[in-house]
């Protein structure tokens, strides 16, 4: 997401990302950022928690009107009402390559080095 | 910075985002600045989320490739107008939890909600259209020399003055 964020930035369109991993989407180099303390898959809060996602946007959209020079991080002062356990419980996330990695894990450097094969 | 990026994630997400956060820690680029053109409450906003919607009459994000090489994710992006919801579009992303945006498109596209804002004076309108992609790029080519491209020209000859970027 940092990257696309760089590059529309670059064409002149000013940008703002949100971010439940900031180190990591600072890292990537982005004009305007904000942390916030959520669990992956809900970045705006819970279904159905319209007042809460209206929160949310409100912050983000104020990083873009406040921000003045490049590398701007802000964190959002909103808390996740549950434990990272209680926010996982239910969930049923099962990516290609987390199966892949179980079968072949010789493989498993790959991804953090970032060798990856480029044939599709 | 005082938030745990890492809080949420399980272990082994822990230990690879951990890994790229270092690598990306070396990269000395410069850091891209367009001023915002005018005051926020004038601006029409664009959303772009990485949770891979696509409408449901549109091509979906390609699952059964990621199935067949997981080293891959579809790099390409689609577009979302302006008052799609939850039973126009799905999910096509494979490393998220996909019931919650399922549930409520706002989740992780929040176009009923900038509207709002729009209706609270915090920004002029939402833009006409908004943007999705699918997040797992594991090496980002394609992503950054033509979807990203392609996304900022969208954007500019809808009118866009400003973008929003929502993970997922």
């Amino acid at each position: 997401m940092g990257l696309v964020q760089r590059v529309l930035e670059a064409a002149g369109i000013p940008t703002v990302s949100l971010s439940m991993i900031p180190a990591f989407t600072r890292a990537a180099g982005v004009p305007r950022l904000a942390g916030i303390s959520y669990p992956l898959s809900r970045p705006m809060g819970q279904p159905g928690d319209a007042d809460g996602q209206r929160n949310v946007l409100r912050a983000l959209l104020g990083v873009l009107a406040s921000a003045a020079a490049p590398d701007t991080y802000v964190e959002l002062p909103f808390q996740w009402p549950e434990s990272p356990a209680q926010a996982r419980k239910g969930e049923e996330i099962h990516p290609p390559i987390a199966q892949l990695l179980a079968r072949k894990p010789w493989l498993l450097p790959r991804i953090y080095t970032g060798e990856i094969p480029d044939e599709r | 910075m005082t938030i745990d990026s890492y809080r949420f994630l399980d272990f082994a997400s822990r230990q690879v985002i951990k890994a790229w956060v270092s690598r990306e820690a070396e990269n000395t680029r410069p850091i891209p600045w367009a001023p915002m053109p005018r005051p926020l409450a004038e601006c029409t906003i664009a959303l772009v989320s990485t949770a891979g919607v696509a409408r449901r009459d549109d091509t979906p994000f390609d699952e059964e490739g990621e199935r067949r090489n997981p080293w891959w994710g579809d790099p390409t992006f689609r577009t979302i107008p302006l008052g799609s919801t939850e039973s126009d579009v799905d999910l096509h992303h494979l490393h998220i939890e996909r019931k919650y945006g399922r549930a409520d498109l706002d989740v992780v596209l929040p176009m009923r909600r900038l509207g709002e804002l729009a209706g609270e004076g915090v920004i002029g309108r939402p833009a006409e259209t908004h943007y999705s992609i699918m997040g797992y790029q594991l090496r980002p080519v394609v992503l950054e020399t033509e979807t990203a491209p392609a996304i900022a020209q969208h954007m500019k000859l809808q009118g866009v003055d400003a973008a929003a970027l929502v993970p997922a």
